[in-house]
């Protein structure tokens, strides 16, 4: 046994280098002198400073940030409510209501791109915040739900009845039993949702409206030019910033349990 | 929380019940979210696919099979018939792959749990094409990989990685990977160890015991996991334009072009976003009813 | 689906942009409109303050401190939204999502929008700098004498070459598609360039876009594509620049970079068979609500200083000859920017429906050129 979990602990490893390869080509070229990214050209730290004075990026990247949180806690709420409740009860149709739920995982970006913002036209909504995350979490929250109704299968219904015979509220039930429970789905789910949401470019290209694009839109647009260290730069602080977020929340949490 | 894969189904016919007003009235934002956004915008694209081809893209209301027969002229066909190789590929390497590393995440300590999470996404919280445009550095002719295996003396010439159909398997496997490794994990995390446990100590091999106990237990998550890499690297079409020179192109380019690209035709792209969709919908819903056959509902 | 924004929404826009900025100091009130065309009576009646420009132009085309400069000079405040391509503005501009003052299409979208009666005739007194632009830019197809046009930048499809790989001379489509060549070459993923290329090298313009000849073609494409290693319309420098190949054809701009970055390897050259010149133009669209700050944008950057910092930052050909002065000799030389000689072009005519078929051909024969 102890040479498979060693295997399994290569393998990782291995799978974590193949991960973070790319980040580390990332973080190495936002360092070059070179505006190509394409040769190493020698040490600088300019394209860090150039992000103080790129207001564009500075703020394309908040209104990632905006959207890509707000997407996830409606996509995590939807996704849990919806998965428990098509696990719990036996709805009419509900085979019916969980295909059209995983539609949007198959429609091309475009097409759901433009069809929605056929529909926001038509029903007259102005292009913004709101017309972003409704697209966004269309296609995020199917990710969570998919990811909650695999830890349901196979739960022991006893866990919940067994709360309700103690005198637990439905509600109770749900909240000190079920999302515990549901936990690893649902911080699996999250971190999918916000990921898609932070990275997608089709869909928010046809609903982001002139002061709400994504850096995502921007960076497409800066390819044609090169895609210029700056970039790098920005997604190197982004990354590290997040990083030193985990390890904090983690070390308070350690410390006050 | 114990439970013995046979008496699996059994638990399962008891736990579902009618739903009373507060099931139906809580179950309504998921209803009502799918009814407005993807229903009603499945619909638009319908009437689309029936439609003709307006002169600045946009559509011609009206009534043809046109674009339906398009889909099936061989040109498309064989593309359609790549994708899903691909995707396919795609699928079982991330399944090989990721199945080892979510399983090692499943049964590590708590504590370290949330951050090995942290550590599969947070690569993919820059955006694609910075992380593609890095493996363009890695693979091209005088790239870093060749660069390396040439130091090592592994090869004389560099070898041709970039812009070939493996660079193409190569990028698909890395952007879906986390999409595999994620619900698997959440499936291992609640395995009982004591059944592995027992499983070993009834004589079973680490290979039995992985085949017979592990692999139905987290069948769940396994297909999870296969819904959310197959399906969306089906409509893939930037990933393999940038690490396959643009010479691949799955349907995903195609529907692309039919809207952003020059042939402005809205109403095939429709028509083959209708046709992937609604062979989805039937798949799954063929799959969805035989699993409640099989759980006796 | 065909409708442009509506006016009401419109009215409601110049009345909010009346209330952000009263104080601005926008150009003069201006009088009501007097064009010449019949067309304009359509037109909402300009508004009297401007205090807002909605943009929407090509990405990475429009300097930053151009804009600034704008604002500052006239107190508008621009709303710059970007596009990838042409047909991905038309999808937007056409849903009626939101309204735009100033749109940048290429010509032959220019000449569709034309036709669809979609744009704005300028008034060309509101554009003083308007004469700064060379007058082979009068007379183009798609819209002689500059009608609702101003054109923005020029660039042309040529071909580039890494010089010290590839030595013989390399001067039309038919030398760049040699089978010594197979595994080297990087063209535009583009179905309508490529149709051009067969075309041209069978003595047909890109105004010869018909059935016929798209048959005619396929035989030449199906030769051309098993040679190619990379197809690219966003970065075709990128594969040069790694040396993944040797030669290709792509957009003057990336020849431009190319040969400002590694001066001496990268040569560039207009095929001998006729090469395609697109010219990207402001236009004023139907519905716009902000019709005279689009004008004076249109002169500002029409202004030689400001059209000089843009020719310096995106090195295309500059259609404003005032400013084409005060670029420097390098600038002036770089024969990506401003070829010698007196090549053959042509720009791309509106084929309409015909897009359909020059996109399916161009799938199929990629589909089976391998891989």
């Amino acid at each position: 046994m102890k040479a498979v979990g060693r295997l399994l602990a290569a393998w990782t490893g291995f799978v974590f280098l193949f991960f973070y390869l790319p980040i580390a080509i990332m973080i190495l070229f936002s360092f070059n002198q070179s505006k190509l990214n394409i040769v190493w050209t020698g040490f600088t730290f300019d394209w860090y400073a150039a992000l103080w004075r790129d207001a564009v990026l500075v703020r394309t990247l908040q209104n990632s940030l905006i959207v890509a949180s707000v997407t996830t806690v409606l996509s995590v709420v939807l996704g849990t409510v919806g998965g428990w409740l098509l696990y719990r009860y036996r709805y009419r149709a509900s085979g019916l209501l969980e295909t059209f739920v995983f539609l949007p995982m198959i429609v091309p970006e475009v097409i759901l791109g433009v069809s929605l913002l056929i529909l926001f036209v038509t029903i007259g909504l102005q292009l913004g915040y709101t017309t972003i995350i409704i697209s966004h979490v269309t296609f995020c929250f199917p990710f969570v739900m998919a990811s909650v109704q695999a830890r349901l299968a196979g739960l022991d219904p006893a866990l919940e009845e067994a709360a309700l015979d103690l005198g637990a509220t439905p509600a109770q039930a749900f909240t000190k039993v079920l999302v515990p429970y549901l936990m690893p789905a649902i911080v699996s789910g999250a971190l999918m949702s916000f990921t898609l949401s932070l990275d997608e470019l089709i869909v928010t290209y046809f609903t982001a409206s002139a002061s709400t694009r994504t850096l995502p839109l921007e960076i497409f647009g800066r390819v044609k030019k090169g895609l210029d260290p700056s970039l790098n730069a920005i997604s190197t602080v982004f990354i590290l910033v997040t990083v030193f977020a985990v390890f904090v929340t983690e070390a308070l949490r350690r410390r006050n349990p | 929380m114990r439970q013995e894969a046979t008496g699996f189904s059994a638990a399962v016919t008891e736990r579902q019940r009618q739903p009373g007003r507060a099931g139906w009235l809580l179950l309504s934002p998921v209803i009502l979210w799918a009814v407005a956004f993807v229903i009603a915008p499945a619909i638009i694209m319908l009437v689309y696919s029936f439609a003709h081809r307006g002169t600045l893209g946009g559509v011609i209301l009206g009534f043809t099979l046109e674009n339906y027969a398009s889909v099936l002229d061989p040109v498309y066909l064989q593309i359609v018939i790549r994708s899903i190789l691909y995707a396919g590929i795609t699928t079982i390497l991330c399944l090989a792959a990721g199945y080892p590393v979510a399983y090692l995440i499943g049964r590590a300590d708590p504590r370290w749990r949330n951050l090995l999470l942290m550590a599969v996404m947070v690569p993919f919280w820059t955006s694609f094409l910075i992380r593609t445009y890095a493996w363009v550095t890695i693979l091209k002719s005088e790239g870093l990989l060749n660069s390396l295996l040439i130091q090592l003396q592994l090869i004389a010439e560099p070898l041709e990685m970039l812009y070939t159909p493996g660079a193409v398997v190569l990028g698909l496997v890395y952007t879906f990977l986390p999409f595999m490794i994620l619900p698997i994990y959440s499936s291992v995390e609640k395995l009982d160890g004591a059944l592995i446990e027992a499983a070993l100590d009834l004589g079973a091999g680490p290979m039995r015991a992985f085949s017979r106990v592990i692999v139905p237990l987290t069948t769940p998550g396994i297909a999870a996991g296969v819904l959310l890499v197959f399906v969306p690297s089906l409509g893939i079409y930037a990933v393999n334009d940038i690490l396959g020179g643009g010479r691949v192109d799955m349907i995903g380019n195609i529907i692309e072009n039919q809207f952003k690209g020059n042939a402005r035709n809205w109403p095939f792209g429709a028509a083959l976003g209708t046709t992937l969709l609604i062979s989805f919908a039937l798949v799954y819903w063929f799959v969805n009813q035989r699993q409640r056959a099989a759980e006796g509902r | 689906m065909s409708r442009l924004a509506t006016h009401s929404l419109g009215a409601l826009g110049a009345a909010l942009a009346l209330l952000a900025c009263s104080d601005s100091s926008a150009p003069p009130p201006a009088p009501p409109a007097e064009t010449p065309e019949p067309a304009a009576a359509e037109a909402p009646a300009p508004e009297l303050t401007t205090g807002e420009l909605n943009l929407f132009a090509w990405s990475e085309y429009v300097p930053q401190s151009v804009l600034e400069g704008f604002s500052k000079e006239t107190g508008i405040q621009v709303n710059y939204e970007t596009y990838g391509s042409n047909e991905e503005m038309l999808a937007k501009l056409m849903s009626g999502a939101s309204s735009y003052d100033l749109i940048q299409p290429s010509e032959y979208v220019v000449e569709a929008l034309v036709k669809e009666n979609l744009l704005l005739p300028l008034d060309k007194s509101k554009i003083p700098n308007l004469k700064n632009i060379g007058p082979e830019y009068w007379k183009q197809p798609h819209d002689p004498d500059l009608t609702y046009s101003v054109p923005y930048m020029q660039g042309t499809v040529g071909i580039i070459v890494n010089t010290e790989k590839v030595k013989e001379p390399v001067t039309g489509y038919a030398d760049v598609f040699q089978d010594k060549y197979k595994g080297r070459i990087v063209i535009l993923d583009d179905a309508l360039e490529i149709v051009t290329w067969g075309l041209a090298t069978l003595g047909i313009g890109p105004d010869g876009v018909t059935k016929e000849n798209l048959e005619k073609v396929r035989p030449v494409l199906a030769k051309w594509l098993p040679l190619v290693k990379v197809y690219d319309s966003d970065s075709p420098k990128t594969a040069l620049l790694n040396g993944d190949v040797d030669l290709g054809i792509a957009w003057s701009g990336e020849a431009a970079i190319l040969i400002k970055e590694q001066p001496g390897k990268f040569a560039y050259a207009l095929p001998k068979e006729g090469a395609h010149m697109f010219i990207d133009n402001l236009v004023i669209p139907k519905g716009a609500e902000h019709v005279d700050a689009a004008l004076a944008f249109i002169d500002y950057i029409l202004r030689p200083d400001v059209s000089r910092v843009i020719s310096e930052e995106f090195p295309y050909t500059n259609p404003n000859l005032e400013a084409r002065k005060l670029l420097s000799k390098a600038e002036q030389e770089n024969p990506a920017s401003y070829p010698p000689g007196n090549p053959k072009l042509a720009t791309f005519r509106d084929i309409g429906p015909l897009a359909a078929d020059v996109d399916k051909l161009f799938t199929d024969l990629k589909a089976k050129s391998g891989s």
